[in-house]
């Protein structure tokens, strides 16, 4: 027991010469109206005893997607008829269970079942019935992947609840300056584990279109600079280092560009770099300021943000030919946008008075609408989800900043608040499987 | 017993943490890039506060060198005009650098935290351009002058009324080693 508890005091030593994790939590603030009512049964485990809890974790992922009214943990009898879950207003019912199998690998199982058109006690349609084996430190990754299955078979809209969320933490202790970490942690904000730990700022982080890598801002040469870091090794190169600001780096669809922002040249302007041969490309030729390129789905327009006509627009360059048109006339502050993945939309940080917020703007219609504008605060940062369901953001909560949640018909909200540091500046992976 | 399997994740975890520490990267730059599978959250929770009203302190009180003049510039909102009352302290500035060619300097622009990060960095760097331009003016050698923009990603200050936005908003004159 002695030897124990050395061993734990040497563990938390090394702890506390790590890095803050931010340790994130989900707090949903907003669901939909009309709700889709589903049973989530607690998993059998029998004698097993794993290190997570399968069906409470896909029970929170469909809760906290705001679109699930869920009835689950204590709330449902296990072992009952589909018929006492419609009784209790379930129009579906999740049932599974989770097995030992040797090895320290567990075989989970599960089933979700229509409980509206069976007719009679035992007779639901299996709407997806499914099994894997995984080891044990796949539980959860499996958890959410059964919660993607379901909400892809109810919502029909693929889940997000399998990609990950990547942002900067912000740690400032008492007498000492501020320590950065850029951080990824899955959707759910489990399993923090730090990318680059800092005492300069890091900012802009970038996935790539696989993501298998992240592009960033880092400080730490005591200027802007731009690294690619591979998210699995850490091992990470320097891409850009000129002289003056080295910002913003956004991929091209396929993986092999980045637009990034250089004033090498006198002032702020949008350049795209070949990451094979670090060929730049200038895109943007002028003396106003020039910034935060995006990329559109088919990788033939960029869009980004210019004061050109007095105050921080967004505008659309066409990369065939050249041309250059304003998109955004709402309000004197639109920025940091992006497309949504049907390249409908883009979305975008929106000024009309006084606070910031994030806006949509669908590009038929030309119909802008603001999406936090019950905060009450300024919000910055805009990601949307690679489903386009979702948009991430900063904004801050209790004189904190925090990561917040919304949907992007704005049904939907969450706060996800951390429990150490200050968190900032959040990027959405795209699908990771 | 549950207890001993608890004990026994627990041990591994921070024996793992234990090599993971050992075998991080490149403590010098004060930089440390991890890979996700280099790191195990072990669960260890590390309680540090986020420090609320200190000082964020790194902006030009290091290096105090004898012969300059005020250092800290303030700039209006959405401006990157320097004021009349800060000419004579720019000027200053600039002649101690005309007269000792091989004193460099780094020009640090900011701005409060409203608004875009990237845009922000811009309006920094404007900000430090228009202090520069000045200098320049005055024959300030290309060389001794470096221009960094931090945006609004070292604050002067964690507040957010209108009085701490004013303090964010400015161009630092920092000594630079060359």
């Amino acid at each position: 027991m002695r030897k124990l508890i050395t061993m734990l005091f040497l563990g938390w030593g090394l702890i506390l010469s790590n890095p803050v994790f931010a340790y994130l939590s989900m707090e949903l603030t907003r669901g939909v109206a009309g709700a889709v009512p589903i049973a989530v049964v607690p998993f059998s485990v029998g004698s097993a005893t794993p290190s997570q809890n399968v069906s409470d974790i896909i029970a929170n992922d469909l809760k906290n997607s705001g679109r699930f009214k869920v009835y689950g943990g204590n709330a449902v009898s296990k072992d009952m008829p589909t018929s006492y879950y419609r009784s209790i207003g379930a129009d579906s019912v999740v049932q599974g269970a989770v097995r030992e199998v040797g090895g320290g690998r567990y075989e989970i199982s599960f089933k979700l079942l229509d409980t509206v058109k069976g007719k009679e006690e035992g007779d639901a349609t299996p709407l997806v019935t499914k099994q894997y084996v995984v080891p044990e430190n796949e539980l959860r990754a499996v958890a959410h992947h059964i919660s993607d299955l379901i909400y892809r078979q109810m919502i029909g809209v693929r889940g997000v609840f399998s990609t990950k969320l990547a942002y900067i933490v912000v740690q400032r202790s008492a007498g000492e300056a501020a320590r950065y970490t850029l951080e990824v942690a899955d959707a759910d904000g489990y399993n923090p584990k730090p990318l680059l730990t800092s005492n300069d700022p890091i900012m802009s982080p970038a996935w790539s279109p696989n993501g298998k890598q992240i592009a960033y801002v880092s400080f730490e040469n005591k200027h802007s600079s731009i690294y690619v870091e591979d998210v699995a090794t850490g091992s990470r190169r320097l891409i850009s280092d000129f002289r003056g600001i080295n910002g913003a780096p956004a991929w091209s669809p396929d993986g092999r560009k980045l637009a990034l922002v250089l004033s090498k040249d006198g002032s702020p302007n949008i350049y795209m770099m070949n990451l094979a041969t670090k060929q730049l490309t200038q895109a943007t030729h002028d003396w106003s300021i020039n910034t935060e390129p995006s990329w559109s789905r088919d990788g033939r327009y960029l869009i980004f943000t210019s004061n050109r006509s007095g105050g921080p627009q967004i505008y659309q360059k066409n990369l065939a030919t050249g041309a250059i048109t304003r998109l955004t006339y709402d309000g004197n502050y639109n920025a940091r946008a992006s497309f949504t993945p049907d390249g409908n939309h883009i979305v975008m940080l929106n000024q009309e008075s006084k606070l910031f917020n994030i806006g949509i703007l669908d590009l038929d219609t030309s119909t802008f609408r603001v999406l936090t504008n019950s905060s009450g605060t300024d919000n910055e940062s805009p990601s949307i989800a690679p489903n386009g369901s979702m948009v991430l953001y900063g904004t801050l909560y209790s004189g904190r900043s925090v990561l917040s949640m919304i949907a992007s018909d704005g049904s939907v909200q969450v706060r996800l608040p951390a429990r150490d540091g200050e968190v900032q500046d959040p990027a959405w992976s795209p699908y990771l499987s | 017993m549950k207890l001993n399997k608890i004990a026994k994740v627990v041990l591994i975890g921070c024996s793992i943490l234990a090599l993971s520490a050992c075998s991080s990267k490149h403590k010098n730059s004060g930089y440390d890039a991890t890979g996700m599978n280099d790191m195990n959250t072990a669960g260890g929770a590390q309680a540090s506060g986020a420090g609320n009203g200190q000082s964020y302190g790194d902006d030009g009180s290091n290096g105090t060198a004898r012969g300059l003049a005020k250092r800290t510039y303030y700039f209006d909102f959405n401006s990157y005009v320097v004021r009349d009352e800060d000419k004579p302290a720019v000027l200053a500035n600039a002649d101690y650098l005309v007269a000792h060619p091989r004193a460099k300097i780094i020009l640090e622009g900011h701005t409060d935290p409203r608004g875009s990060r990237e845009y922000n960095v811009a309006l920094g760097e404007h900000r430090a351009n228009a202090v520069f331009d000045m200098m320049k003016g005055r024959g300030v050698n290309l060389n001794q002058v470096r221009i960094v923009s931090y945006g609004a990603e070292r604050l002067a200050t964690p507040g957010h009324s209108e009085q701490d936005f004013q303090l964010d908003r400015r161009v630092v004159i920092v000594k630079s080693q060359g």
